[in-house]
């Protein structure tokens, strides 16, 4: 089944020339953090966490990594160091500015939740409320990032690893020298435990220090010297299955501990023992390499070319990836809504209508994103990148002639 | 499927109750607002400290957290959960010398309570460790490593002592799960629970459970009833708690009587 033509003229490259594959996971990982941010949700059960060592948080940076590579990569081969870093700060103050937002979205939903209760007793830790004791102190220190509350913590990551990128653009055309430094970077955070410091207690949630190597492991995987092809690594039956037992270790250590403490004793590591010291925050080892050998599977797995990913079910899921800033900002957003929904009620009703209303309004972001690129770029089907003229003229709708801002 | 693969863990647990040797008492769920009995059950985890001391006719309980083991909003220290337990185990245990001691504070993170459960352990002796945490590091979206880390620093410490533990989650509110990140945070104590092979009184599943039911919701009771709500939340989180332990208790003299 082929999606509607609305729908495909409004995914980029679905005649061939993008790789589709990246653009359908990350719709799929857009679509989970926005399930995985509303607690109570039924579909939570159903996402990536409760099936591997990992969640859609490391898939989003890897990809996110993917994507940065390809797009600045392609614009500091195209223009030069100077101007991709300029355009790198813009999308960096983007998603600051989006961030802030989001922070003070979140307060009113916190500040909205606590009227309808007024005073309930019992739940007294709810007046430890950074912002309710200290509301000057906590905006002054959530534009500084250093007070991230619950579910507002993967933008400044995003943020900081963005900003990364800026000085070391040029290494890309050096891939081993780049993850010589990230690793060397990685290994000495994890050994140290720096951190970038929090506010109230401890780091930062997801420590940035850590999580580059996973980012930048992505920029070199997006990244496309001129002439030559995409860089991959090749599929090899060792690799294949070292990967594909990898993940059903951490599958089935992730389900022992469901199973009775009789049964884990009888296990040769005791399972829940290593599965607390498996951190987010300092992305442990078996995290990134579980992300690592899950997207080896699937790059491997699922063909440039498959049938599929042109078809109507993952259109939707395409179109989310492809605008994936708007689209993760707006989940977050959205993620608020359903919260407060399912305060109200959660029962099959409700969580239908916040899954069905969530993911509907996600993909009328990414629509009209896509919409609206096309309309200012005035082409359904984009030259490639080194071909691209830098200013295009926005076609009127009557069709006046367009003033020229190109020379 | 989370639920769906802990029933299934459930189901096996019970056919392998069945093969066993028997259990020496069924848990009372009267006492507990009708909550199911997988939620009252300590897992398949014995409680042989708690066992002995029962035995012997003597039992010390040492109840540490933060502002809830106070049982705030109810009508007073005899309403809170501590007190319910205690007077449910003297029912169930006549003659039973049952002394309770509770300590915390409003606002207290592990890392606090920690340091006051290894301050106390060797001044009260406890047989048992009631150990509710997890809400404040929620709240202030604390990385879960500094609640993992001093649970398993306390569970090793009262491990050493001798006496039994039982974790206890986080209360459930509909506004705490709207508005932290609390799954991340229940299911550390859930891993540390299983880490050290000691049972979790399942507050969190309890209450919601109750409100679900619409049997006890403190979040929705109208003004003028909060206090009569929440004395009844205590007396069956109370319930709850005495048949964990009741339930343990059974365990341990379970295996001691399979001995050969």
């Amino acid at each position: 089944m082929a999606p509607g033509p609305g729908m495909r003229r409004l995914i980029r490259g679905g005649g061939g020339g993008r790789d589709l594959r990246v653009d359908f996971f990350r719709g799929v990982a857009l679509w989970f953090i926005f399930i995985d941010h509303v607690p109570g949700n039924a579909l939570g059960s159903l996402t990536l966490r409760n099936l591997a060592l990992c969640d859609a948080t490391e898939a989003f940076v890897l990809l996110a990594g993917y994507a940065a590579g390809l797009a600045y990569g392609a614009s500091m081969d195209r223009l030069g160091w100077g101007l991709a870093a300029a355009q790198l700060a813009r999308r960096v103050g983007t998603l600051y500015v989006a961030h802030i937002f989001l922070f003070v979205v979140f307060t009113a939903q916190v500040g909205l939740s606590a009227a309808t209760l007024d005073s309930a007793a019992y739940l007294d830790e709810l007046h430890l409320d950074a912002f309710g004791e200290q509301p000057y102190r906590a905006l002054l220190e959530a534009l500084l990032l250093r007070f991230q509350p619950a579910f507002l913590d993967i933008l400044p990551l995003y943020i900081v690893l963005l900003a990364l990128l800026v000085p070391v653009l040029p290494l890309l055309r050096r891939p081993v020298l780049l993850l010589g430094l990230s690793l060397a970077l990685y290994l000495g955070t994890r050994m140290s435990g720096a951190n970038l410091p929090g506010w109230l207690h401890g780091g930062w949630f997801f420590n940035p220090l850590a999580w580059q190597l996973l980012f930048f492991i992505g920029c070199v995987l997006g990244y496309r010297p001129p002439g030559a092809p995409a860089p991959a690594v090749p599929w090899h039956p060792v690799l294949i299955g070292l990967s594909a037992l990898l993940l059903l270790l951490g599958a089935a250590a992730l389900w022992a501990t469901w199973l009775s403490p009789e049964l884990m004793d009888a296990l040769p590591e005791h399972v829940a023992a290593v599965l607390i010291e498996v951190d987010k925050t300092a992305l442990h080892p078996f995290r990134l390499i579980s992300m690592l050998a899950l997207a080896y599977l699937l790059g491997h797995a699922v063909p440039t070319g498959a049938r599929w990913l042109r078809g109507a079910v993952a259109a939707p899921f395409v179109l989310l990836g492809q605008h994936g800033l708007p689209v993760f900002c707006a989940g977050i957003a959205f993620s608020f809504l359903g919260r407060l929904a399912l305060e109200v009620s959660d029962r099959w009703a409700m969580q239908a209508a916040v899954n069905l209303a969530g993911l509907l309004a996600l993909v009328a972001v990414g629509a009209v994103a896509a919409w609206f690129r096309l309309r200012s770029r005035g082409t359904a089907a984009p030259a490639p990148p080194d071909r691209r003229p830098a200013v295009v003229p926005p076609p009127l709708p009557d069709g006046a002639a367009a003033p020229r801002i190109a020379p | 499927m989370r639920q769906a693969s802990r029933r299934a863990a459930l189901a096996m647990l019970l056919l392998a109750g069945l093969a066993g040797p028997g259990r020496a008492q069924a848990v009372d769920t009267t006492q507990s607002c009708g909550a199911p009995a997988e939620l009252l059950e300590a897992g398949g985890v014995a409680l042989p400290a708690t066992a002995r001391a029962v035995q012997e006719g003597k039992l010390r309980i040492l109840v540490i957290g933060s502002a809830s083991v106070f049982g705030p909003g109810s009508s007073g220290p005899q309403a809170a959960w501590p007190a319910r337990m205690e007077a449910l185990l003297a029912r169930r245990f006549p003659g039973l010398a049952t002394t309770v001691e509770v300590r915390g504070g409003r606002g207290l993170l592990a890392a606090e309570t920690a340091g006051l459960l290894i301050a106390e352990l060797p001044v009260l002796r406890p047989h048992l460790v009631l150990w509710q945490s997890g809400t404040v590091e929620a709240v202030r979206a604390i990385e879960p490593e500094r609640l993992t880390d001093p649970l398993n620093e306390g569970a090793a410490r009262v491990a050493a002592s001798g006496a039994d533990l039982v974790l206890l989650d986080q209360q459930f509110s509909r506004f705490l799960r709207a508005n932290t990140n609390i799954d991340l945070y229940r299911e550390a104590i859930r891993l540390v629970a299983a880490a050290h092979g000691v049972p979790v009184l399942r507050r969190y599943e309890l209450m919601h459970f109750w409100a679900e039911t619409d049997r006890v919701d403190l979040e929705r009771a109208p003004r003028e009833m909060r206090v009569v709500v929440a004395d009844r939340l205590n007396a069956c989180l109370g319930g709850a708690v005495a048949a964990l332990i009741v339930d343990g208790i059974a365990e341990a003299r379970g295996k001691v009587s399979a001995r050969p």
